[in-house]
């Protein structure tokens, strides 16, 4: 149970953290690294709150082991874009009302960048797919593929990146 | 097609420039950014994790309890137990913000003194300088039981002899309808129908699990940051803490979702315990594991309808019977007993009408608040029972309803309806949208079938329910609003943002609400009862209404024209027959601020006043005003399997006027796909008092291939009590969904399953009773 | 919280299974970490020694190799998915793949994984034992193969001993006139435990069966095989009384539990009626029309 340091890129921003081993990342992120808008909802896997996009896959990150992930890099939502330089995905989000209390949000936006990343061009049936590990209460998903949608197109309009 | 719109009726609607459009939400963007910080978000310096102990055993006699050993771990700065708070009440049954007289022995304490009544009951609780330490620590918690008797099934605990859970009884309430005729009724009756329907317990499943922080300042004030529906909780803390009203202070929090399940005190009582013993921060988060077990649920009941009926399709009588398990504390069960039982005929009318109904505990975890809030249950069954009845008569279902359905100026369960009572334009349009049947192959089987509903929103009149709003404007054009109001994700703070806008002038975004302090924000009430648009959107209405007044007066000395003849505007006053004859807002607040002219206001808005009702015969006003809707569904049924498909669904609702109709329908949606849910797949499945769904993978939820999307059809009356005629949607939203979706499988298999959820295992055994049915007939 | 445990990181096979060598049952090999970090959270293992394996490369890959297809143990699911190979040599994997838990958890998932948790309910077990897949189980001693039908033995037992670790897997190259077929019955369409899972196999010649591989999940205390359905079905014409005897022989294969998902009863009824619909289309596949 010695801890070791490990080193965590997180949204560009290096870390070198001593952590125990039994830490998972979400841990990791949320409480040595402050990274709170990673969210904790069941911490086993089963409604992907806590959702990150580690080395270019989005994953659980309840279910890493934080130093699974040493030397890697990871991206939460907070690192995608802010209120003054939102991504398109985010801006796609607020405009459609996919954001309701917003507690999946950071999961499902990252569950949609990693979707769009592979497929910029996703059928509805394809969108509701990618994001069937993440569990919303609030909007019935409807707002939510609308947003998918809605960013597909302004990315493909050359919006950033 | 089958079914036609009906036309509406005339509305005159002004046109708005702010409200009615489907704006993006003031809180969208911090959302989607990750930028809003939840509960469980923030911390403190030198801040301590906190654990509960739970009862493991249904119903017991706790014969010791020692906590020395976890006192002793290193780390543990605090255990406390029973013992050490003699006093500490948590009241059960008082909803926030008004002195309801409440029941005996409706109050727990905060910690089981001697006994636990269910699996989960708290017993202990610990801080200490690491959550993996207050975790080591509840392991070394010892307590021996003695187990007492216990009762899982209401119908039981209602017997005689059956094992007392909530001294004097287990009967924590009781109403009785008793209007017209019944024996006439029936006996005027063609056709007598009788069916009893079953739901189940179900749980909010917030994505947000509950959490607070509390810490102590340096002036004696317990501060709580913590999300909650209701932050006039901070009386019923206070009381439990032994402390002022004035010496706490709850922080709200933007709540990852409420649905009800934070209506009730969660952590804040024993964060606050714990901060002041230790004088430190302290901060207490549930796992989901805590949450599913600690937190209420949605009552399950057993309803029994009878109703006699003409060969033309009128009803004549109906008697209904309903008992809800408020499992082990009182909680709400008064009140959601009292919403079933005004619901209980679902939204048609019955002159001739016997209603008993029965709030009765168990132990099991209690049940209280949940979305809907006795209506979904109510409505289930009695929307299931009009399919059936139409069935039995060989008529069209909608039909059949529309020589039901309550009018405006009916009198429904108990009240009369004042506002329009849409129920023909809602099922019509609902069906019409539907459209044709998909065809049905091999053993996939397709069914059609849809619900109506009414709905109050507003709480109950004798609760003497206000709301207080201060709406401010800046010397630079911008506009403060505070305001009470906790957000639950339902865009309750954009609407009322949206709301001063308008009258105001001033763009959205240059409308900033500080919201959600028991302290710093007049107190607006609960986000329960679908209330805040009603109440605090007319708070809202009146303070910057208010404010307008005083700059329109003094905008009128400069543009020379009467008040009434101006306007506001693109943060602009202006004459309406000439707009070009304008005042920049700025300049005007200049003026004003150097005459010393107020530029804010407080207003309160008070619902109407009434006194509580014979409880022995609920009649007379109990709610402000109804909402009325339906929902229609299509779905397929694999008659091997027994699975169900939801293909198609419908929602179409007159919310009054939509303030956001973006925000409107994310409602409605979310409404529907949580009601698909109850309907097919949610369960907390407790048997001998233990939920056997304890995490997300056996409480399971709709995920996006689960539902189709559904198709919302916003209609405007303009007719509700809240500001520019609104309506509530937020929790009618769910009401229709689970008697849609039974409806149209019933439709689908051609027999009728009559208890919730309709797993694929209930499908085949109705299909197996059919065919059995089918051999002896 | 996670117990307490020391994690060895090594950096090659050899490396790991040395540190498993000692064969002790409270030294636990981690790769995706979706079945064992939940389990080690809820208190079901509690071991020592935590070895993470995840990067190993002789874990990975997917490749042609002497006429049969060879996975790594720890390829994951998502891998699995999107491979060319799989989704020619294995459609029926392919199936169980797309069905497997949700997007999230099959980019850390891996087959190995899935297979060593031992549960009944493993989604990639049906289709694996229906392909005659062979488990390639290694440890210092040396490596050692033997068919997936062998390793399953009851609810989390395997044949894998604590010093070995799941290195390959291997199936055949299916034949020509091969058809195949998957069905996961949940109680929700994504991220569910399976109630039954059904998949099924069949090699015929001119409408008739050369052989059969009918493997179901969740319906007795290990991945099965209805060995009697498949020994009825070989030498038969494909055709649609046949299927409902094979379905009924199936039924009789099951031994399966009530629980919170289904009863006993249901299991044993879809057993069949799954088996029944994945022996026609799997039949409709092999190229021969009733």
């Amino acid at each position: 149970m010695e801890p070791k340091v490990i080193t965590l890129t997180v949204n560009g921003r290096k870390h070198q953290v001593a952590l125990p081993p039994n830490i998972t990342l979400l841990r990791a992120l949320r409480e040595y690294l402050h990274y709170t808008d990673v969210k904790n909802g069941c911490e086993k896997g089963d409604c992907g709150a806590c959702t990150v996009i580690l080395n270019g896959k989005a994953v659980n990150s309840c279910l890493v082991l934080a130093w699974q992930a040493d030397g890697g890099e990871i991206l939460t939502v907070s690192g995608l874009g802010t209120t003054s330089n939102p991504h398109p995905i985010q801006e796609a989000f607020a405009d459609t009302g996919a954001a309701q209390c917003g507690f999946c949000t950071p999961g499902m936006v990252l569950a949609a960048k990693a979707l769009l990343d592979e497929n910029p061009h996703p059928t509805e049936e394809e969108i509701r797919e990618a994001i069937s590990g993440n569990l919303c209460r609030c909007t019935g998903y409807g707002p939510i593929v609308e947003a998918i949608q809605i960013a597909a197109e302004r990315l493909a309009e050359g919006g950033q990146k | 097609m089958k079914y036609k719109a009906k036309p509406l009726p005339p509305v005159n609607l002004p046109e708005l420039r702010v409200v009615g459009k489907p704006l993006r939400r003031v809180d969208a963007l911090g959302k989607s950014v990750g930028a809003t910080i939840y509960a469980d978000d923030f911390s403190l310096p030198g801040m301590l994790y906190a654990k509960v102990f739970r009862s493991t055993v249904p119903s017991a006699r706790i014969k010791r309890l020692d906590v020395s050993k976890a006192r002793a771990l290193p780390g543990v700065a605090c255990v406390i137990t029973h013992a050490e708070l003699p006093q500490a009440v948590l009241v059960t049954d008082m909803p926030g913000q008004t002195g309801q007289k409440r029941r005996a022995g409706s109050d727990a304490h905060v910690l089981a003194k001697d006994v636990v009544r269910f699996v989960g009951d708290p017993i202990a609780l610990v801080a200490a300088e690491t959550l993996d330490i207050a975790e080591k620590a509840l392991k070394l918690i010892e307590v021996e039981y003695e187990p007492l008797p216990a009762v899982f099934d209401p119908l039981e605990a209602m017997k005689p002899g059956a094992p007392i859970v909530t001294p004097p009884d287990n009967i924590v309430s009781k109403y009785k309808v008793r209007r017209g005729n019944v024996q006439a009724g029936f006996e005027a009756a063609d056709l007598i129908v009788e069916n009893t329907f079953n739901v189940q317990f179900v749980d909010h499943i917030y994505l947000e699990p509950e959490s607070g922080v509390a810490w102590v300042d340096d002036r004696g004030v317990v501060n709580i940051r913590v999300c909650t529906q209701v932050v006039e909780h901070f009386r019923s803390i206070a009381l439990a803490l032994g402390v002022p009203h004035n010496k706490v202070h709850i922080q709200g929090t933007m709540v990852g979702g409420g649905f009800g399940g934070k209506e009730d005190i969660t952590v804040e009582i024993f964060i606050g315990l714990l901060a002041l013993a230790t004088r430190r921060p302290v901060k207490l988060t549930y796992t989901r594991e805590e949450s599913i077990m600690a937190h209420s649920k949605r009552h399950p009941y057993v309803i029994t309808h009878r109703t006699g009926v003409t060969r033309d399709g009128r009803i004549t009588a109906a008697e209904i019977k309903l008992i809800a398990d408020s499992g082990a504390y009182v909680y709400l069960s008064p009140y959601v007993l009292l919403y079933s039982v005004g619901t209980a005929t679902g939204p048609y009318r019955v002159d001739n009408l016997s209603i008993d109904a029965y709030a009765v505990a168990t132990n099991q975890v209690f049940t209280s608040a949940f979305r809907g809030f006795g209506a979904p249950q109510a409505i289930f069954a009695a929307e299931c029972q009009m399919d059936d009845i139409a069935q039995k008569l060989g008529m069209d279902p909608y039909e059949f309803r529309c020589r039901n359905y309550l009018k405006t100026g009916d009198i429904g369960v108990n009240q009369q309806i004042k506002s329009a009572a849409w129920l023909e334009e809602t099922a019509s349009r609902a069906l019409e949208a539907l459209g044709e049947k998909t065809p049905a192959h091999g053993h996939i089987k397709v069914g059609q079938g849809f619900a109506s509903y009414m709905q109050s929103y507003g709480r109950i009149m004798w609760f003497h329910d206000t709301s207080q709003a201060w709406v401010g404007l800046e010397l630079d054009g911008t506009v403060v609003i505070r305001s009470g109001i906790p957000d639950l994700g339902a865009g309750q703070v954009s609407a009322v943002c949206q709301i001063a806008s308008e009258l105001l002038g001033v763009p959205l975004d240059k409308v900033q609400i500080y919201h959600t302090d028991s302290a710093l924000t007049p107190l607006a009430g609960t986000s329960t009862a679908t209330r805040q648009l009603y109440m605090s959107g007319n708070a809202v209405h009146q303070a910057a209404s208010n404010l307008r007044k005083v700059l329109l007066e003094r905008a009128s000395k400069d543009l020379e024209e009467d008040p009434a003849n101006l306007d506001m505007a693109d943060s602009k006053v202006f004459v309406k027959s000439n707009p070009e004859h304008f005042m920049p807002l700025t300049e005007l607040l200049a003026k004003c601020a150097s005459e010393g002219i107020h530029l804010s206001n407080l207003a309160i808005f008070r619902a109407p006043f009434t006194s509580p009702i014979d409880p022995e015969n609920v009649q007379g006003d109990i709610w402000p005003d109804f909402t009325f809707g339906a929902m229609a569904v299509e779905v397929a049924v694999d008659t091997e399997t027994g699975e169900v498909t939801v293909l198609k669904s419908v929602a179409c609702h007159d919310v009054g006027r939509a303030v956001n109709p973006k925000a409107v329908a994310g409602q409605i949606e979310g409404g529907a796909v949580q009601g698909i849910g109850y309907a097919l797949m949610e369960d907390c499945m407790i048997k001998e008092g233990y939920i056997q769904a304890q995490t997300l993978s056996e409480y399971l939820i709709p995920t996006a291939v689960d539902v189709p999307k559904t198709k919302v059809i916003i209609l405007e009356s303009g007719t509700g009590v809240g500001p520019f005629g609104a309506k509530g949607v937020g929790e009618p939203a769910i009401t229709p969904a689970a008697p849609a979706v039974a409806n149209a499988v019933s439709n689908a298999i051609g027999v009728r399953i009559k208890s919730l959820p309709i797993t694929p295992e209930k499908v085949l055994e109705a299909l197996e009773s059919l065919k059995q049915k089918e051999k002896v007939g | 919280m996670l117990p307490e445990f020391d994690l060895v990181m090594p950096r090659s096979l050899n490396e790991a299974l040395q540190v498993l060598a000692a064969g002790s049952p409270e030294v636990l090999p981690i790769a995706g970490g979706t079945n064992l970090t939940v389990d080690m959270r809820s208190g079901r293992y509690e071991p020592k020694v935590v070895v993470d394996i995840e990067k190993l490369p002789e874990l990975k890959g997917i490749r042609r190799e002497n006429g049969q297809i060879c996975v790594g143990g720890g390829v994951t699911i998502a891998e699995l998915l999107k491979d060319g190979l799989v989704a020619e040599t294995a459609p029926v994997l392919k199936s169980a793949c797309a069905l497997f838990a949700n997007p999230l958890i099959r980019n850390r998932a891996t087959v190995g994984g899935n297979l060593v948790d031992g549960s009944p309910a493993a989604d990639t077990a049906p289709s694996l034992l229906a392909l005659d897949a062979e488990i390639e189980l290694t440890s210092q001693d040396g490596k050692r193969r033997l068919p997936l039908d062998e390793f399953f033995i009851h609810v989390r037992k395997t044949a894998r001993q604590p010093n070995e670790l799941v290195t390959a897997l291997r199936w055949a190259l299916p034949k020509p006139g091969t058809g195949s077929a998957f069905y996961k019955l949940g109680l929700r369409k994504a991220d569910a435990i399976s109630v039954v899972s059904v998949a099924v196999v069949l090699e015929a010649e001119k409408g008739v069966c050369r052989k059969a591989r009918i493997a179901l999940g969740s319906v007795a205390p290990r991945p099965v095989r209805a060995k009697n359905a498949e020994e009825f079905l070989t030498g038969k014409l494909l055709k649609k009384e046949v299927f409902e005897e094979a379905a009924a022989l199936t039924a009789q294969a099951v031994s399966p539990i009530s629980d919170v998902r289904a009863s006993a009863e249901y299991r044993r009824r879809m057993s069949a009626v799954l088996t029944r619909r994945m022996l026609e289309q799997a039949a409709e596949q092999t190229g021969w029309k009733e």
